[in-house]
């Protein structure tokens, strides 16, 4: 190993508001400076490019599809929608094009082992095929209250040769595991790479991931000027951490669009029932990065509540997060049965069974509609197989599971 | 008794207990203790650590109700308080320090709280008389070592202990860590680091024996002992017993 840059290069901080930064134990500093600095190598190598985008066409299944939803617009008021298919993507969400992004780079690194949370289980899946792919070892956190409600994608990961470890702390969700695969990489970040999920963490992390999930936008620029002539008037995208929305709406950053991230409205306006992280948080660090957090007045996290595994984490990534208080990104907030009744709506007028969390964003579009919007390109983030057993329930009570 | 830094969660067991601990901490004619304020996200500690966080603010302990604890205990040795960033955020610095004030608080270890990163916030504490430790982990390169000894400087002989040393992590992970650290390793780091900094060490992480507390000792560093402390204190030993000073 070369000698670790005594500094970050990159920016670390985003916005007027400067969240992010990089808030982490000694033990973990060598380790991130080492990241960054194979991560800019990489950047600045036209081979790393090559074969991430051969990974991302041969195995992920990109580019992936921009499908008109005529149906749902008229259903919504609207005058088109546009779908980008990342449920379309090899294992089912936007996840697979940062695992394989970091895998590509940990192999680069000479790292023999991952570890990843997941929340919803798409991040897991997305991490040990990538793993199985790369001939990396993979062990996955997740929360024990995750595993019970997105069973399928455990199966998944086990199928796919990870080891999942279950994280009883807390609520058993996506903080709880973050908190235990930090902890895990204190340990082995001699030989393992962390592959976090979504754009939150220390830096580098937000920006890595951000750079690899860029490629849905990227991607959709093109199909929407191709498929509809002119740019749509807003981009909506759901947001935990903020990887795929980011990942849509970047590329849009400088055009004259409305530009839409859509929060778990969870069951109440109270702390503790939903995880809408812009109107209930307040600025404080989690997790390595300064940005908006769900938490109590002594400064604890506080416990978040949606029907969605991937959305429930109590702080908004800090671009996505820096982002909305300048004002280039709105960020909304849906509720549980909002959710549901809008995945029932996609299923029902265009075929195709939404993940919970992109259902999020799908119950922003009659809102849209009501405020003058016409046209509209929605990042569909995933598929709903792993959700089915929440659908079933919400279908028998006729509401919210 | 024998140098020995001693680690205790505020709030574990219980937050009316935390005088009478100080008390004999003092009667022990210990020089400093670390007092760790209970956080919600304790990603740098183990097991042992994270039940007695969660017991704690469960009970509902507090960041200013464990600070207005230590305004009573007067007669405390030196305490190194230890707290993970966010709580010391949200109390501001102005609170904070006044909040110091009337303890035995004589310095700062923010685990997630590289230099640098909120530089006016350790500026304001350090010109208040709240230095913070520097952390040395076993992936700290000598050079960088070297830097952050600088960046948080040794003030020298003529103040406590406590606003001296620096922190050296016996090993990758989190505290608590079931079984000795690799003494030997241990021992090389710190004949490289003697090289580079005369300050006071302590070595922490996963020690719990009396052996490995000697050992550290004739390597002429102070033994941090926390997440054995902890649960000895939680199986109602005194904090003697815990220390193996009996
Ligand atoms: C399908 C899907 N969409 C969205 C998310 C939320 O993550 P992010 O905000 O990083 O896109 C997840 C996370 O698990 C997911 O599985």
């Amino acid at each position: 190993m070369t000698v670790p840059p005594a500094e970050f290069v990159l920016p670390t901080r985003f916005g007027r508001a400067a969240f992010g930064g990089c808030y982490a134990p000694e033990t973990l500093m060598t380790p991130l400076l080492e990241l960054e600095a194979a991560f800019r190598a990489a950047q600045a190598d036209p081979d790393f490019g090559v074969a991430l985008a051969r990974e991302l066409r041969e195995f992920a299944g990109r580019a992936t599809p921009l499908t008109p939803a005529p149906q749902l617009a008229r259903a919504t008021g609207l005058q088109a929608l546009y779908l980008k298919r990342e449920d379309l993507a090899h294992t089912g969400a936007h996840k697979i094009n940062n695992a394989l992004g970091q895998a590509l780079l940990a192999r680069r690194m000479g790292k023999t082992e991952i570890i990843a949370e997941t929340g919803a289980g798409q991040h897991g899946v997305a991490t040990a095929a990538a793993c199985a792919r790369l001939g990396l070892v993979c062990t996955v956190y997740m929360g024990a209250t995750d595993m019970a409600r997105q069973a399928p994608n455990v199966a998944r990961m086990k199928l796919l040769g990870a080891n999942v470890i279950p994280v009883t702390a807390g609520q058993g969700t996506l903080r709880a595991a973050v908190n235990e695969a930090m902890r895990a990489w204190a340990a082995r970040c001699d030989r393992a790479h962390y592959i976090l999920g979504s754009a939150l963490g220390p830096h580098p992390f937000p920006t890595i991931v951000r750079s690899f999930q860029r490629v849905i936008g990227d991607e959709a620029r093109r199909q929407v000027l191709a498929a509809h002539g002119t740019l749509p008037e807003a981009i909506v995208a759901c947001a935990g951490g903020g990887s795929n929305a980011l990942g849509l709406l970047v590329p849009f950053a400088e055009d004259n669009l409305r530009r839409m991230a859509v929060e778990a409205g969870g069951h109440g306006r109270e702390l503790g029932e939903h995880a809408a992280r812009l109107d209930g948080g307040r600025t404080g660090v989690l997790h390595g990065c300064k940005t908006l957090l769900l938490q109590d007045s002594h400064g604890y996290t506080a416990g978040t509540a949606s029907i969605s595994a991937g959305l429930d984490y109590p702080a908004l990534g800090p671009e996505l997060a820096a982002l909305a208080v300048d004002g280039r990104v709105e960020v909304w907030r849906a509720s549980d049965e909002e959710a549901f009744a809008a995945a029932q709506q996609l299923c029902a007028l265009e075929g195709i069974l939404p993940a919970l969390e992109s259902s999020h964003a799908l119950a922003a579009l009659p809102r849209l509609a009501r405020e003058g919007v016409r046209v509209v390109l929605l990042g569909l983030s995933g598929r709903g197989d792993k959700d089915i057993a929440s659908y079933e329930r919400a279908l028998k009570s006729g509401g919210a599971a | 008794m024998k140098p020995v830094l001693p680690f205790i969660m505020a709030g574990s067991p219980s937050l009316e207990r935390l005088p009478a601990l100080l008390a004999e901490a003092a009667a022990l004619d210990l020089e400093a203790i670390e007092v760790g304020l209970p956080h919600s996200d304790p990603i740098a500690d183990g097991p042992v650590l994270q039940a007695a966080a969660q017991r704690a603010i469960a009970r509902g302990v507090t960041p200013v109700q464990v600070l207005e604890c230590l305004a009573r205990c007067p007669s405390s040795p030196s305490v190194i308080l230890f707290s993970y960033f966010n709580p010391l955020l949200q109390l501001g610095t102005g609170r904070l320090i006044a909040l110091l004030r009337p303890t035995p608080v004589r310095s700062l270890l923010i685990v997630d709280l590289p230099h640098g990163e909120e530089a006016e916030f350790e500026r304001e504490l350090r010109a208040a008389g709240y230095p913070l430790v520097p952390l040395l982990a076993p992936t700290t390169s000598l050079d960088r070592a070297m830097r952050l000894l600088q960046e948080r400087p040794d003030p020298g002989p003529s103040v406590p202990f406590a606003q001296r040393f620096a922190y050296v992590v016996a090993r990758l992970g989190v505290t608590g860590a079931a079984g000795a650290p690799d003494l030997g390793l241990v021992r090389d780091r710190l004949a490289a680091l003697r090289k580079i900094t005369g300050r006071p060490l302590t070595v922490g992480f996963g020690l719990a024996d009396a052996v490995s507390l000697e050992s550290v000792r004739a390597m002429g560093a102070v033994p941090v002992v926390g997440s054995a402390v902890v649960a000895a204190l939680y199986e109602g030993k005194s904090l003697r017993a815990a220390l193996h000073a009996e």
